[in-house]
């Protein structure tokens, strides 16, 4: 290159203004870096055949026997609804857990976590680009346990607002999915007790959310729960709107969806929190790029 | 006679990998945190079944129906934790470790190798059925009549459940290293599978007729109906009514003798086809 040729164009910078002006800065980066984190998910998710099987059809197993037992006990057909609902929703959990809450430590163990750091978005979009990135694929693959919920076991919904339905589902998703974000900085200070932790903690939160039965089965014990996790009172409120009175609601679904609201602010601001303070630790002590820590 | 000395060389083999197992399994908490992390999942699982029987009760749910399945659920852990577990050491040594190529070329060998690990993975397992039914017992009223145990073969059926998944387990393990990253997705698969098609909480009735055949040929749908009858006093209802105490434990034993003969060959075929292919050493940063 002589001294009179033209500066070579850079990715993410402006060309013809020279090479130091970024080409996104402020929200616009962080939405950039939101929907390119976005796109890696749901494109990763699209290329990797097994994983498609696995995240539509194995959560499912589990809830088919739930809501065979039920039918072996013979319980009333409303039941069964409950089950449905409740084993679509574990579709997101084990995302959340596994997708979110493991994810920084995956990406540690392949090496790439310090390039997080090092790119000039903040990692709070990177984390909102996982969430939403996962969420559209988990959509997609929970549509597996609606179909078998219609068409396998008949399930009966009650008369719902679509509305009512989005706007819960909706505060739940990202309830939990900024409570995977708290998460993954949490796993990624544990370091290999990540896989363990995430391991334990998925069947009894599924017993802490009531997904296969009315958390109201649970006493006290479920009103504790509904003010830790979302996923009870997401589970909870869904099933108010799509099964009416069968679904033994906890508390009235304004209630409980004015809470979700709150978990939700509550668990986004966790989330940046101990981001920043996962970032001060790994330029402190430069442990993140060791592999087993 | 030089098969003592060559018994004797295999224990010592398989009790050296049993303490790397435990080392393995047991070395990244304290044994309080440890023994939380090893029940919390059967019992998370036992409790959403008791809870979901409590709610129904009132409907005119049996208990004895809901006593054969809670035990069968207990018994699931072995499943879970030795058929499944012996999979993921496959994996975890291959691709968290990096260290499957040098067990395979010690001494140790790799048939040995897993069977000591296996030997762990039983004891937790043992430890998550007992508490499992203690719990049952002793918090949820899970109870059954001492009296009416058929205790020769119970222990029969249990040993029989045991082998069978052993070798299983040895199979899994084979197919692990023919597979290289969806050998996770198949080991995931495999345990929810198998609480499905086992007929674990369920009469195998309520599955569509071809599931139901596929769930006769697996032996533990007859360990858990064995389970059932000897130990809780009541089989369930449907196709295994109709046959008599004997039939089943045939059954079971038949399908033990024939999973633990295709299982051996099956081992010994995949791990030969996966050093032809060269997986023994292939990672895939999954």
């Amino acid at each position: 290159m002589t001294a009179h040729s033209p500066a070579p164009q850079r990715a993410g910078f402006e060309p013809g203004l020279g090479s130091t002006r970024p080409r996104h800065t402020g929200v616009r980066l962080f939405l950039a870096a939101t929907w390119a984190r976005a796109y890696v998910r749901i494109a990763g998710s699209l290329r990797e055949p097994t994983w498609i099987i696995s995240d539509a059809i194995f959560p499912n197993l589990g809830m088919c026997a739930f809501v065979l037992l039920y039918r072996a006990l013979g319980a009333p057909r409303e039941y069964e609804a409950l089950a449905v609902v409740g084993g679509v929703l574990t579709t997101y959990w084990i995302n959340v857990l596994w997708g979110m809450g493991a994810q920084l430590y995956w990406e540690k163990q392949q090496g790439q976590l310090q390039l997080y750091f090092a790119a000039p978005c903040s990692l709070v979009a990177v984390l909102t680009g996982m969430a939403v990135g996962g969420l559209a694929a988990t959509m997609v693959r929970s549509l597996v346990g609606v179909a078998l919920g219609v068409w396998v076991f008949h399930v009966q919904l009650a008369a719902f607002s679509p509305w009512a339905l989005a706007a819960v589902f909706v505060l739940t998703m990202v309830a939990l999915y900024a409570l995977g974000m708290t998460l993954s900085s949490l796993f990624l200070l544990y370091g290999r007790e990540a896989w363990h932790t995430a391991n334990a903690l998925q069947e009894p939160v599924y017993f802490l959310s009531g997904l296969y039965f009315p958390i109201r089965s649970l006493g006290a014990l479920g009103a504790v729960a509904a003010g830790i996790l979302p996923l009870t009172l997401g589970t909870d409120a869904i099933r108010q709107v799509l099964l009416g009175h069968a679904a033994r609601g906890l508390l009235p679904l304004p209630l409980e969806a004015l809470a979700l609201a709150g978990f939700a602010v509550l668990f986004l601001w966790t989330a940046r929190v101990s981001l920043a303070y996962l970032e001060t630790l790994s330029k402190r002590e430069g442990r993140l790029t060791q592999r087993w820590q | 006679m030089a098969v003592i000395p060559s018994i004797r060389a295999a224990l010592s083999r398989a009790r050296t990998a049993a303490w790397l197992g435990w080392q393995v399994e047991g070395n990244w908490a304290d044994p309080v945190l440890f023994s939380i992390y090893i029940l919390a999942r059967p019992l998370a699982t036992a409790l959403i079944l008791a809870i979901m029987y409590s709610t129904v009760r009132a409907h005119g749910a049996d208990p004895t129906v809901f006593v054969g399945f809670y035990v069968a659920n207990a018994f699931h852990s072995y499943v879970n934790t030795v058929l499944v577990g012996m999979g993921w050491v496959v994996f975890e040594e291959r691709e968290e470790y990096e260290t499957l190529k040098y067990v395979y070329a010690s001494p140790v060998g790799m048939f040995t190798y897993l069977a000591g690990r296996s030997l762990v993975k039983f004891t937790l397992a043992t430890v998550s059925v007992v508490v499992t039914l203690l719990v049952g017992w002793f918090l949820l009223g899970v109870r059954w009549d001492w009296a009416t145990v058929q205790w020769l073969p119970l222990a029969a059926s249990i040993a029989a459940g045991l082998a069978s998944t052993l070798f299983l387990g040895f199979l899994l393990a084979g197919w692990s290293l023919v597979l290289t990253r969806s050998a996770m997705v198949v080991l995931e698969g495999v345990t929810l599978a198998s609480y499905l098609l086992c007929g674990v909480i369920f009469p195998i009735d309520l599955l569509p007729r071809p599931l139901q055949a596929v769930a006769l040929g697996l032996p533990f749908t007859w360990w858990y109906e064995a389970l059932r009858r000897f130990l809780a006093g009541h089989g369930t209802h449907g196709v295994m009514q109709r046959l008599s105490d004997t039939q089943v434990l045939l059954a079971l034993g038949g399908a033990s003798v024939v999973f633990a003969v295709l299982a051996r060959w099956g081992y010994f075929a995949f791990e030969r086809r996966a050093r032809a292919l060269g997986r023994l050493d292939q990672t895939t940063l999954f």
